[in-house]
């Protein structure tokens, strides 16, 4: 009897997570619960699914390499073109993060009350834990916070390009000035990789973009049926992909989804025929964080169409190549950038809430549903003359505010159900 | 001889440790609470002098703690568990040969709690989990019994899991307890949703221990310290090493009955 004669104390040398091994199997956890709720919280996703719901769990949980032998260009905003990275022979991955475990990191060097996903995408590289880790970051002056971010990894010792963005577009001004910065960006990078840019290329690799684009636009047609065939949690998934996933592998897979869908259709699929049709827009919803389209279809909603940087905007107006020489087709691709960005960091934004309102028509919509991450000031600051405007229109609209954290779902939830059941009461009065 | 009692009434067990004059730890035991808290504790007190040969009257000194500490009229103190839980630890890493230590996490039935301690071993900070037993050895119970397996089994199925240890995210015993259901009917192994459930308690407890601060040595005791899984979770969690006495169960017990005998050694004096 008695401590002293414990022998057992070093009977076995336990084995401790590494800080690394440990961020890794947090955002592993995170990962997980967000599939399985996405997989299994459902009736009949599309078969074809599959193929993205594995392809997260390979590169979120599993943390497998997608570019290993590619020289890879991380972006941390929509702003940058894919095609010019592309024509440069390099792998664009958007860097943007959904992670609440990087938000947590994050939050140790950027103020506590910054942007969740800029917190997170900061947290994510001063931890330098990637599967795929960039050789060269590209940050975009957009929203100030991103500008700042950029700044602060810089610091950290990774190679950051400044690509200046104007903050009107109206003008004629704004639009020259942006063309330079995107004729400027393809010089440097063209520099730093050592590859020349040429012509037949890029016209290859827009070709190749604008049919992923076409892909989505037919895919995305299939929610207007009175009988959506796919989800918006799906959708978003499918969207998400793009930013990380080979091109070839991600066009095979959605063409298949889209065969799918359109039988589903034709079949008269009636899984979400009565659910509520509902227009996402607002702060960007990236995998794992996709607590608010998932409540929203987990409480009887459908989400038919967003207006967001991480889905719908990244396939706005395809490029068209009737232009003869290379830096005319630059410019037609920083058209495509400036023109369709609904981005709130313009000073006035009309496009944003014509673009809204013209989904909620299109795809037969009946509310919207705005949410705006604590901290994101320009979607903040938005939100009072959006819901005048769908007011003026009678388009019931819900704004939330919420962040990475896994707390307060409970009252989310309640919220988004109310919403769904006041649109439900709508359709009966009418 | 004169013998020190001290015995630690908990919402899910009643420990008792008898010391001498030494110091020396002379016997334990570690019986179910049930229903009848008194008459139970004074059952296995009596159960112990007997095994160990040690008359009634040679008792001295008897000081309770725990939850249950104020039914038991005998005793001739009263303290709370957190000055007992502080004092027995230290004892009990220092007959170890261990570092000091600065740092308690403490699992109990129902409650779990962290204690920050001073260079001398004084109490400077605890923080306690409020309202319910999630994250508790109960919160572990209720796990073992709905995936059908025994409590001391938990460790064992933990060091298995090969995937993805999956979130609870319920911090109330109830839902975690649907969700856990849930999970088994997404063909989820029990392996990887018993390490969930131990890195779930795992983070609430590093929340508590945050909020005193963590130093080290850290110290970890109680009932569920048992459970290696959770350990190991704990330690993942804090990605520092925690030092575990080879009797979780009774530290708090232990050092009720060193208070027992300092205090029956100042009042002696003092006469």
């Amino acid at each position: 009897m008695g401590f002293a004669q414990a022998k057992g104390d070093n009977k076995m040398k336990r084995n401790i997570e590494t800080p690394k091994d440990k961020q890794n199997r947090h955002k592993a956890m995170e990962a997980v619960a967000m599939l399985d709720k996405i997989r299994h919280d459902f009736i009949q996703p599309p078969k074809n699914m599959d193929y993205f719901y594995d392809l997260y769990e390979k590169v979120y949980c599993k943390r497998e390499s997608l570019h290993a032998k590619s020289v890879k260009v991380g972006t941390m905003c929509i702003q940058v073109p894919y095609e010019i990275i592309y024509a440069l022979d390099a792998v664009p991955i958007r860097l943007c993060n959904g992670f609440y475990t990087d938000d947590e990191i994050g939050s140790d060097l950027a103020p506590s009350k910054a942007c969740p996903l800029v917190k997170a995408t900061v947290g994510q590289f001063s931890s330098n834990n990637f599967s795929d880790k960039p050789d060269f970051v590209i940050s975009p002056t957009t929203c100030d916070q991103k500008s700042k971010s950029g700044a602060i990894i810089e610091d950290m010792g990774y190679l950051v390009y400044d690509m200046e963005f104007p903050r009107t577009k109206e003008s004629e001004e704004s639009r020259e000035y942006w063309r330079r910065s995107v004729r400027k960006f393809t010089k440097e990078l063209s520099k730093n990789l050592g590859k020349k840019l040429k012509k037949s290329k890029l016209k290859k690799t827009i070709q190749r973009i604008g049919y992923a684009q076409y892909l989505y636009h037919q895919l995305n047609d299939l929610r207007k049926e009175p009988n959506p065939p796919i989800l918006g949690k799906d959708i978003f998934l499918v969207t998400n992909a793009f930013f990380f996933d080979k091109i070839d592998n991600w066009i095979e897979a959605t063409q298949k989804l889209y065969e799918e869908c359109k039988i589903r259709v034709k079949n008269e699929d009636k899984t979400h025929k009565n659910s509520p049709r509902i227009v996402y827009t607002g702060s960007p919803p990236i995998f794992p964080n996709l607590k608010i389209p998932l409540l929203i279809e987990q409480s009887d909603g459908i989400i038919v169409a967003d207006e967001t940087c991480s889905a719908n905007r990244l396939f706005n107006d395809m490029v068209s190549i009737d232009e003869w020489f290379l830096y005319d087709m630059v410019d037609a691709v920083a058209d495509r950038y400036l023109k369709g960005c609904t981005c709130p960091i313009f000073t006035k934004n009309n496009d944003r809430i014509r673009r809204v309102i013209d989904l909620v028509k299109e795809y037969k919509a009946e509310g919207v549903v705005y949410q705006a991450f604590a901290g994101c000031q320009v979607y903040e600051m938005e939100q009072r003359s959006v819901i005048e405007a769908m007011e003026k229109e009678g388009i019931p609209i819900l704004y939330l505010e919420s962040d990475y954290s896994p707390s307060h779902l409970g009252q989310l939830t309640t919220r988004i159900e109310a919403f769904i059941e006041s649109l439900k009461n709508r359709r009966r009065r009418r | 001889m004169r013998y020190f009692a001290g015995i630690d009434i908990g919402s899910t067990a009643i420990k008792i440790a008898i010391i001498d004059e030494n110091r020396e730890l002379l016997g334990k035991k570690i019986s179910a609470s049930g229903s009848m808290f008194y008459k139970y504790a004074k059952e296995a007190l009596a159960e112990l002098l007997n095994e160990l040969n040690i008359k009634e009257e040679n008792l001295v000194y008897t000081v309770s703690t725990g939850y249950g500490r104020k039914l038991f009229k005998e005793a001739n103190e009263k303290i709370s568990e957190i000055t007992a839980n502080a004092i027995g630890a230290r004892a009990a890493a220092r007959a170890e040969g261990k570092k000091e230590i600065k740092t308690i996490i403490n699992i109990g039935g129902q409650d779990s709690k962290a204690i920050s301690l001073d260079s001398d071993g004084n109490v400077v900070n605890f923080a306690m989990n409020d309202r319910c037993a999630a994250g508790t050895g109960k919160f572990l119970d209720v796990v073992a019994l709905k995936l059908e397996i025994g409590v001391d089994e938990l460790g064992d199925y933990h060091f298995k899991s090969t995937g993805t240890p999956l979130s609870i995210n319920s911090t109330c015993a109830v839902f975690a307890e649907s969700e856990i259901i849930g999970l088994l009917g997404n063909n989820h192994s029990i392996e990887d949703i018993v390490a969930g459930v131990h890195y779930s308690i795992a983070r609430r407890i590093i929340k508590l221990v945050k909020r005193v601060g963590i130093k080290e040595a850290i110290y970890f005791d109680g009932g569920p310290a048992l459970n290696e899984g959770l350990v190991n979770a704990i330690e993942n969690e804090l990605t520092k090493e925690i030092f575990i006495p080879k009797y979780p169960q009774i530290t708090t017990s232990f050092g009720a009955a060193i208070l027992a005998l300092e205090s029956y050694e100042y009042l002696s004096n003092q006469n």
